[in-house]
């Protein structure tokens, strides 16, 4: 039973194959009898066994599934003409019959259609531009680009990184293009794939010395911080309201609260207040030499590469280290015993 | 003076310059010098002009970018950057063309900035474009045995004549779906492929995918597409605003027709759109299973050529079939079953309704009875049974 069935269908295809329209093709004709052959040998050498032959043969036959079928298009089409303006329910409903709904972007399919578009866009505009000449990626402009997190969150698309990075390379290459020749669109359209603030952006307004002569300075150091005010004079101190000897007891600090004016050799010229609070001797002292050194750039702008080398312009980032958990201090570990 | 001059000079001079004036000096009186030395000048002069005339114009190029131009620091060498290249564009332009004839030869690019349309479908392009090189034999897929042309080398030659003639009939088939408005999604999702299906779409207003297709974006499209934002356009393609609260409720979109370069690898894509009934159009390679789609079109799918020529053919013939729709809709015409259940929002509706005339309501009905007989219609086209179809369905588009 199992071997008849399997031999017509076999048959079967072997017709349909020799009524294939094929009319110069003669060498083909061999091979679908040469790969019946071992078919029709095994089938008449090997035992039946039926159960499995019967499972098993449906099962090559059937397809995994059947394609639609083919479009019938009929004659006539389901429009209307538009018999010009009646009233106005009739041209309300008209309006109505020629509404149909289709996808904002070509890209619908996607599922990431704003990131698709995005990325075909920035691809056209590098073929335009591709020619143009370009700069080395270290004397490229300094941009800040949005992250995948902050893309994802413009669009509110679930964009896969590695499709990101793809287009960002795309938009980097655009920033490399030579700056005299960029063009406008191209700066537009890389604005969309940079963050909202850029390095340069934040620009310090610049002090300057206000009606009484006074240039005022904000230093900190460690967990001090200190105000100065200097005002051109003959060289009096003052720090909360003592003087510089009251107020240090030692040399060192001194030295290092007016170190601004003394490298520069301004000590006689200026008079200087300042409030300072928070810390020790040491950080206070320091945090007035940043100061000192802030007010003074106001008076003097020019002092600054003179100011740098003397080591007054630079704040000092370094603070206590916390302490950690199972630490003794905040590196040091307590003493390993055994057992 | 004269003599001196002529003694600083030395014998040089007496041989560079030319006899005529020293004749002349000779013979007549001692002030001609005077006159030829400024006839010299006048010439050298004219030169100048002439030679100003006929080198090209430097002042009109260098003024291209003020803002680098005024720029203070490196401006320099940015300006010289750009000059550099603006005349190396001009004299691109100049002399560019000149030199020996090229004769006519492959250019990539051209696949993609101007594709074949359907009439130009010849076998010397699909020839050039390997449309014909099938699979090792080995590995072919019986079914589809009669597109293949014969053996050579071990691989199977696909027959050329059948890939013209299925790729006219699918061209047909992208043709009249879009004359009838209908979606038809365009994918190619091996690398590569994207340039030419992004460009197939864009000609036949259809709609591309060269990104992975997810898994249940037809059968689980409310899930995968709802937040794809859609819109409500009229017969000339334009968008009419107001409809965002009912398009929110609507049904995601599904294609009407998909057009796949590379089944093989979308098979859960042709998967689901048997099971909606949405016809495919695919591109058989030899190895490939001809039943996975409604329309095959038997050529080498491994060719980027050859599916750049494919997706063009079909992307020129979705735009023949838009452009008959837009011009039937020019003159008044919907070639397409409008969609259902839509209201016109209030802004739209109060603008019509305001200088309404009495007799509306006999008119309203009347279109009303139309538009369910239309739509009854339509609904019967649609539900028809398929059995018969197919092969009167190939008749009328061979």
């Amino acid at each position: 039973m199992a071997r008849g069935e399997l031999s017509r269908t076999l048959w079967s295809a072997a017709e349909g194959l020799r009524s294939a329209p094929r009319s110069q093709c003669t060498r083909t004709m061999r091979l679908p009898y040469r790969s019946l052959q071992p078919a029709a040998r095994f089938i008449s050498t090997t035992p039946s066994r039926s159960a499995e032959l019967t499972s098993e043969t449906p099962e090559a036959q059937l397809e995994p599934f059947t394609a639609a079928p083919e479009i019938e298009f009929e004659a006539d089409e389901g429009g209307d003409k538009d018999s010009g303006g009646g009233n106005n329910q009739k041209s309300n409903n008209q309006l109505l019959r020629t509404l149909r709904v289709v996808p904002a972007s070509r890209s619908y399919f996607s599922a990431k259609p704003t990131f698709t578009d995005d990325y075909l866009h920035v691809s056209a505009l590098l073929r335009s531009v591709a020619t143009l000449p370009t700069i080395l990626t270290t004397e490229a402009p300094r941009v800040a680009w949005k992250t995948i997190d902050q893309y994802r969150i413009m669009t509110n698309e679930p964009v896969k990184t590695q499709r990101f990075h793809r287009m960002m390379h795309i938009v980097k290459r655009l920033n490399l293009v030579h700056p005299s020749l960029m063009p406008e669109h191209i700066k537009t359209a890389m604005r969309r794939f940079m963050k909202d603030s850029q390095p340069g952006d934040l620009v310090p307004a610049p002090q300057l010395v206000d009606d009484w002569g006074r240039a005022r300075g904000v230093g900190r150091r460690k967990t001090s911080s200190a105000v100065v005010w200097l005002v051109e004079g003959e060289g009096e101190a003052l720090v909360n309201g003592k003087s510089l000897s009251q107020f240090f007891g030692r040399l060192h600090h001194r030295e290092s609260a007016v170190w601004a004016l003394k490298a520069t050799h301004r000590l006689d010229k200026y008079n200087m207040f300042g409030l300072v609070q928070g810390g020790g001797s040491t950080g206070q002292a320091e945090a007035l030499t940043l100061a000192v050194a802030k007010a003074l750039l106001v008076h003097e702008p020019a002092l600054k590469p003179a100011l740098r080398r003397a080591g007054c312009v630079t704040r000092d980032p370094r603070k206590v280290e916390r302490k950690k958990t199972g630490h003794v201090k905040a590196r040091k570990m307590p003493t390993w015993v055994k057992r | 003076m004269i003599i001196r001059s002529v003694a600083r000079a030395g014998r040089r001079a007496l041989v560079q310059t030319s006899s005529q004036p020293w004749r002349r000096f000779l013979a007549t009186q001692t002030d001609t010098i005077e006159t030829t030395a400024e006839n010299s000048f006048k010439q050298f002069h004219s030169l100048e002009a002439q030679f100003n005339a006929t080198a090209p114009p430097q002042e009109a190029v260098p003024s291209f970018d003020p803002a680098a131009a005024s720029a203070p620091a490196s401006a320099h060498v940015t300006d010289s950057v750009a000059e550099q290249y603006h005349r190396f564009k001009q004299s691109q332009a100049l002399i560019g063309k000149l030199g020996s004839y090229i004769t006519p030869h492959y250019q990539p690019h051209t696949l993609l900035s101007n594709p074949p349309s359907p009439a130009d479908v010849t076998l010397e392009l699909l020839l050039a474009s390997e449309a014909h090189q099938g699979h090792a034999t080995s590995l072919w897929n019986p079914a589809n045995a009669r597109y293949i042309h014969g053996i050579r080398q071990g691989v199977h030659i696909i027959s050329l004549e059948a890939t013209a003639a299925h790729l006219r009939r699918a061209a047909k088939v992208v043709q009249e779906v879009s004359r009838r408005g209908g979606l038809v999604l365009f994918v190619g999702t091996r690398d590569g492929q994207d340039r030419a299906v992004a460009r197939a779409s864009e000609l036949a207003k259809g709609y591309h995918l060269f990104e992975r297709w997810i898994p249940g974006s037809i059968t689980n499209g409310q899930q995968i597409l709802s937040k794809c934002r859609t819109k409500v356009v009229n017969g000339k393609d334009e968008e009419i605003p107001g409809f965002e609260e009912q398009l929110m409720e609507r049904p995601v979109l599904r294609p009407d027709l998909v057009v796949c370069m590379n089944p093989l690898e979308n098979y859960v894509l042709l998967h689901e759109c048997a099971l909606n009934n949405i016809p495919t159009i695919g591109v058989i390679d030899t190895n490939a299973d001809p039943t996975w789609v409604t329309y095959p079109i038997p050529a080498n799918d491994d060719s980027l050529r050859c599916i750049q020529v494919i997706a063009g053919v079909l992307g020129r013939a979705g735009e023949a079939g838009q452009k008959q729709r837009l011009e039937l809709a020019e003159t008044g015409r919907v070639t397409y079953r409008p969609a259902d259940n839509l209201v016109l929002p209030e802004a739209l509706q109060e603008k019509t309704v305001a200088a309404a005339e009495p007799g509306a309501e006999m008119d309203l009905d009347e279109s009303l009875e139309d538009a369910d007989e239309l739509a009854d219609k339509l609904d019967m086209a649609n539900n028809r049974e398929m059995s018969n179809h197919a092969a009167r369905a190939i008749k009328k588009i061979d």
